[in-house]
């Protein structure tokens, strides 16, 4: 059997303190390829990577988690890779369920396999969760698909899903894309994981953004998602 | 309308006739840009001129003042300037972030060569 390429995209805006250790966890715990999406980091982030002689793509211009996947996702393209798991560089993801996911995608025919906190565990009733309650509601009602982690950040994506993502530049890493590809027929699964609150540095999200988050994805989930045609 | 109001939409269309020109002349404003500006301006005077045109046209369609038609086709028109703009910004967004993605990709190419060597 060939083997399969799977490559491991860790955005990093901002995370000198966090970035060393991630890496250094993803590379004890398996042996993908990876490579550090540098947004344009204002801190040191850049060098970080450099001393470390970690693969970097550094982007020029601040442009958002967003465009960070997307970038990760033309190299994963580009350099032919099978699989593309998305990773957050804060560390809050632990890299030993890497290879749960890949694992999902390679024997059981998942297109998306996603990284969820809450398959066999129960979802704490916290004012955070109540986003994440509405989203897996908006996700129910437009697809009949049960997702109990829509926003989880780690995901696994295969060939299909990393040409979705390269033909269509509206796609983001966030729950609408869930949708977007149930909609066009792929398969995605949800595995537990285990994630930890962030060490350093701040989150992207705070109050305002949140509310400002959940209009987008809501927003888009209802009325711009739910419309996807299956054909391509 | 008001003679006042008349007197106030000449003035304001003829200035902003004005300046379209004079930001063309100096090369900061393209012309297939300014052209909408210049023909806005210009149905402005139209309308300031003719004001009995204006006003016997908003009796037509119903309006309460024939000020109300002038401030709607204003508001019309400025919606749709708005939103092609609107459009435009996301294509720019759209290219800057390409050619981001793309100087990126090409640095980590050349520099992987560099270690290759």
């Amino acid at each position: 059997m060939v083997k399969i390429k799977v490559l491991i995209i860790v955005p990093a805006y901002n995370e000198a303190l966090n970035i060393e250790k991630t890496i250094k966890d993803i590379k004890k715990n398996t042996n993908y390829d990876y490579v550090v999406i540098n947004d344009c980091s204002k801190d040191n982030t850049k060098e970080v990577c450099r001393k470390n002689g970690f693969n970097m793509v550094s982007l020029p211009i601040n442009f958002g988690l967003t465009s960070a996947i997307q970038v990760g996702m033309k190299y994963a393209k580009e350099n032919g890779y099978d699989i593309a798991i998305q990773f957050d560089g804060d560390g809050q993801h632990n890299a030993k369920y890497l290879k749960s996911l890949v694992k999902e995608i390679e024997k059981n025919n998942i297109d998306v396999a996603i990284g969820s906190r809450f398959v066999e565990k129960k979802k704490p009733f916290s004012a955070r969760m109540i986003g994440n309650r509405l989203i897996s509601l908006a996700i129910k009602l437009t697809t009949w698909k049960k997702i109990t982690d829509p926003t989880s950040g780690m995901r696994a994506y295969d060939k299909k899903a990393i040409e979705l993502f390269n033909s269509n530049a509206s796609l983001t890493p966030e729950p609408d894309t869930i949708v977007y590809m149930l909609k066009k027929g792929l398969k995605v699964k949800e595995v537990q994981v285990e994630m930890s609150e962030r060490e350093f540095g701040e989150s992207y999200l705070n109050a305002f953004k949140s509310i400002k988050y959940m209009m987008n994805v809501m927003l888009s989930i209802l009325f711009i998602r739910s419309i996807t045609r299956k054909k391509i | 309308m008001s003679i006042t109001l008349r007197v106030i939409l000449l003035i304001g269309s003829v200035i902003s006739f004005i300046l379209c020109v004079r930001r063309i002349k100096q090369a900061k404003l393209k012309v297939e840009n300014s052209i909408i500006w210049m023909v806005g301006s210009f149905v402005l005077i139209l309308m300031s001129i003719f004001s009995n045109a204006v006003g016997w046209l908003s009796n037509k369609l119903g309006f309460m003042a024939p000020v109300n038609f002038v401030f709607f086709m204003i508001m019309v028109f400025l919606l749709i300037q708005v939103f092609v703009d609107n459009i435009r910004l996301s294509e720019l967004n759209e290219k800057i972030k390409n050619l981001n993605h793309y100087i990126a990709l090409k640095e980590n190419r050349d520099e992987n060569k560099k270690e290759e060597k």
